[in-house]
């Protein structure tokens, strides 16, 4: 278990050294850079300033080796848009993609497992329409998910338009801060968990579909078990291995923000705060946003690990070993 | 560089320079009551609470609500106003300006207002660490403005010669706090002094509104000044709201949505084209007020690269330079219906960077190229061009074709068609061009390195008077758009405006800088260096609650003239 520890935390590290420093190179050499935020008119020394105080007035891999640098030192470099260091406002960001990541992740499972259950177990028209309904969503882009359910918000009023908390609300209690980020959950909630959901839903109703024909099944019939102990005491176990084994990832996937769907709904996370820094080439910003959606990956995939070797002995013997 | 789709940092000029007794500005409301917060938007963070180091246009509006100048710019008159001086004198040869400063006014945080904070607000501005970006129009005469205070509420400016725009350039200096940033200029160290990450209690200013909470990537929070020194016609305090919270909205269609929903009271910046009819819909149904706001100062242009050391090497650039190429161009487009097309028909057709939106400096007397493709053919065949081989493209004698690559700016609506329909005139004559659209960052790097063929997108003037807009003017100039920063004038005709601009520069009679600067306006569109074919109508929406809304065609359209600004249903004044 040791060994397995040791190994998941090498790789988390090798995984967010990479991401972020392919995020950096490919950053510095994208056409442009930061300095198309300086405002209109900026002089040559204006620029020139704003490159060195970025190192961007050196070789990429002098720069490179100086960000690693700091980087040993927790220091994850200064962001020109935001005009502050990188650290706090990636964890910030974070922590709001976390927030919306792990909601989106509890409403898709529950709802995708659920009903993966029912369509896996049930034939019928109620099935058919869950199934299709399912497959609609997978097709929909969460581009078309997100847009779409802010144009219902925008013609119903039934939910805040987008952001995290309502425009023009400062200085509240906790109490009444949560209560209204409760109320703009909702809206990127639905957007981000629908395509999990979906995702779910057709990997069990499959899986216990096939679990459901398996020999120790009809035995458990044969032995008097009834239709519903069977499928939800012996089969769903079995078949949730496929569901766990793509469970890191979409919790990585989840946690670490998307971008379409924060940017849309405008909600303050890592992934909208990524895509902006990509569009002003903030080259650290970019950088630090894309350590920690590594990280979060990396936890993922440690947690899907975990999990599966909950509902497989066949892994969780493999981990002892 | 000039070509950005920032707007610009404040500051609408025309000619004249007489101060207007009074505060003016704005419209003075009979039943404007105090109380009450707006929502607005940004759509950036502010990258410094030091106007001296940025000129972004979220920094800009932070610093229109936070500090005071001297004198103020009417963003709607485009007059100058007694703002922090009450009145002042400028000598007969223009080389001393004294300002008599409003006496009692203290600082947001209490400190007594003097002297001593205009001169340190100078020198910190001219101070070669802090490598300012107002620093350049506070020079005159080649020298550096200097100053003097003969006492605590008097101000003697020497200039080392005359400055065209006058008292006008005072509007570009904020006056900072010396009791704040002292100490932080004595040791050099004001380059970084009040970054965005500086506590709201570190900061203290004469602006109408003080910072409460700054939440990155979130918003802004603003609480009046209880010192602010403004009152309005009846002796009652300014400003009228109590806060002011500008949310930062990246992104414009998101911006439009909270408008159209009643979430915000007002928007970043004017509407697009795109948005005039959705917002016209939403005032039908009583949720928002358009307003308009004129005819923009700023049309989108079209220009070649003409940079001789670039291009010389380029067979193209031999029939590029002739300005019968670019004439036969101008002649190629109807800019009716390119108005028509790419504005919807809310754009007025123009023939140079200086539109009737900057009436003062407007000259309606300059060439114009009426649509006409024979006469742009027949411009094309008086240089050697002509489709020899019946491709739909001339060529010269040695077989060059006419065919340029346009680059222009990605998620840009107006850029996009704009250039597909100047690509559809131009190929009706015979001239190929094809359209690519580059990110920013891109795109602002190619121009930068005349790394392009022709591009096409909006060309900011630094200021309406073109006395402080010489760097579009001057070939020496970082905006002089088809030849940036050239060592010296690469033809005769901008020699001629290099000679007109120096002098306009420096002219104090205000009818005779006019009549310079319509020769400049003339030379300019004889040899169309840049192509210009429609100024938008510019639009704005607020929501119906907004009360003492004067609109500027400059941005910020609302917020330039937040102090007026209050709502309905507020608290009644005490």
């Amino acid at each position: 278990m040791a060994r397995f520890l040791v190994r998941r935390v090498t790789f988390a590290i090798l995984l967010v050294f990479i991401s972020s420093s392919a995020a950096l190179f490919l950053t510095r050499l994208a056409p442009g850079d930061l300095t198309v935020s300086l405002g209109p008119n900026p002089s040559r020394a204006e620029v020139a300033a704003a490159r060195a105080r970025f190192d961007l007035d050196r070789p990429v891999l002098e720069q490179w080796g100086l960000w690693i640098s700091r980087l040993a030192r927790l220091d994850f470099g200064e962001s020109l848009q935001y005009g502050r260091p990188v650290g706090p406002l990636v964890a910030r960001a974070a922590a709001n993609s976390a927030t919306l990541g792990v909601i989106a992740l509890i409403v898709a499972t529950l709802l995708g497992i659920s009903l993966g259950i029912f369509t896996g177990a049930q034939r019928g028209a109620a099935a058919a329409v869950v199934r299709t309904f399912s497959v609609a969503c997978l097709s929909l882009p969460p581009l078309v998910t997100s847009l779409l359910l802010v144009f219902i918000a925008a013609r119903t009023g039934w939910f805040p338009l987008g952001g995290m908390t309502t425009p023009g609300t400062t200085a509240v209690t906790w109490s009444a801060w949560l209560a209204d980020v409760a109320v703009h959950l909702p809206l990127p909630v639905i957007a981000l968990a629908l395509p999990v959901a979906a995702t779910f839903e057709r990997l069990q109703s499959q899986a216990l579909g096939e679990t459901l024909h398996l020999p120790f099944v009809a035995a458990a019939a044969a032995r008097g078990v009834s239709r519903r102990s069977a499928v939800l005491h012996h089969a769903w176990p079995v078949s949730l291995r496929a569901i766990c084994a793509i469970y890191g990832i979409v919790i990585g996937a989840v946690l670490s923000g998307s971008f379409v769907v924060e940017y849309v709904t405008a909600w303050p996370g890592l992934g909208r705060t990524m895509y902006e820094a990509l569009r002003a080439r903030d080259i650290y910003l970019v950088a630090g946003c894309a350590a920690m959606g590594a990280s979060f990956l990396a936890l993922g995939t440690l947690i899907g690990d975990l999990l599966l070797a909950a509902v497989d002995p066949r892994v969780r013997e493999g981990i002892a070993e | 560089m000039a070509f950005l789709y920032y707007l610009r940092d404040g500051g609408g000029n025309g000619p004249g320079t007489a101060g207007l007794p009074g505060a003016s500005g704005g419209t003075e409301q009979a039943e404007a009551r105090r109380g009450g917060q707006i929502v607005g938007s940004a759509r950036s963070q502010p990258r410094s609470f030091n106007r001296l180091l940025v000129r972004d246009q979220t920094s800009d509006t932070v610093n229109m609500l936070l500090q005071g100048r001297l004198v103020r710019i009417n963003r709607a008159t485009f007059q100058v106003e007694p703002w922090l001086a009450d009145k002042w004198e400028a000598a007969a040869d223009g080389l001393t300006y004294t300002f008599h400063l409003r006496e009692n006014l203290t600082w947001s945080d209490g400190a007594p207002f003097s002297s001593a904070d205009v001169i340190f607000s100078l020198d910190a501005a001219l101070d070669p660490k802090v490598e300012s970006v107002v620093a350049s129009n506070l020079t005159a005469g080649g020298q550096p403005i200097r100053a003097e205070a003969p006492d605590a509420n008097t101000v003697v400016f020497k200039l080392a010669g005359p400055v065209g725009p006058g008292v006008r350039i005072f509007d570009g200096l904020p006056i900072l706090p010396k009791h704040k940033l002292g100490s932080a200029l004595a040791a050099g160290q004001l380059a970084a002094a009040w970054g965005p990450a500086t506590p709201p209690s570190e900061l203290a200013g004469m602006g109408p509104f003080v910072l409460r909470e700054y939440v990155p990537g979130q918003r802004l929070v603003f609480d009046r000044n209880p010192r602010y020194w403004r009152k309005d016609a009846r002796g009652q305090q300014l400003p009228y709201l109590d806060r002011i919270i500008l949310e930062i909205v990246p992104e414009q269609n998101a911006e439009l949505l909270r408008l159209q929903a009643g979430d915000t009271d007002l928007t970043h910046s004017e509407l697009r084209a795109e948005d005039y009819v959705p917002v016209r819909q939403a005032e039908q149904q009583g949720k928002v007020r358009l307003v308009e706001l004129g005819v923009g100062t700023d049309p989108d242009g079209f220009w070649f690269c003409m940079k001789p050391e670039v291009k010389a090497k380029d067979p193209r650039f031999r029939f590029v330079q002739k300005r019968e190429f670019r004439q036969a161009l101008s002649h190629a487009v109807d800019r009716e219906e390119f108005a028509q097309t790419v504005f919807l028909g809310e754009a007025v057709p123009v023939w140079g960077p200086i539109t009737t939106g900057n009436e003062p400096w407007f000259s309606p007397n300059i060439p114009r190229y009426p649509h006409d493709p024979a006469r742009a053919r027949d411009l094309l065949t008086s240089i050697g061009l002509e489709d020899r081989n019946s491709n739909g493209v001339v060529e010269d004698e040695k077989g060059t074709e006419a065919r340029f690559t346009v680059l222009t700016q990605r998620g840009i609506t107006y850029y996009e068609s704009g250039a597909t329909v100047l690509r559809d005139y131009a190929k009706a004559v015979g001239i190929a061009l094809d359209i690519v659209a580059l990110e920013a960052p891109a795109l602002f790097q190619r121009v930068e390195t005349c790394n392009y063929d022709a591009v096409y997108m909006r060309a900011l003037m630094s200021d309406l008077d073109p006395g402080l807009s010489v760097d579009y003017w001057l070939s020496s100039g970082g905006a002089h758009l088809w030849n940036l920063s050239s060592k010296a004038p690469a033809t005769e005709w901008e020699k001629e405006i290099d000679r007109l601009m120096t002098e306009q520069a420096s002219t104090l009679d205000a009818a005779r800088r006019k009549t310079i600067f319509n020769d400049v306006q003339r030379i300019f569109a004889e040899n169309v260096p840049v192509l210009y074919f429609a100024a938008p109508r510019l639009y704005y929406g607020h929501s119906v609650r907004l009360r003492g809304v004067v609109p500027s065609v400059m941005r910020p359209q609302v917020l330039w003239n937040a102090d007026m600004l209050s709502v309905d249903g507020a608290a009644p004044q005490s």
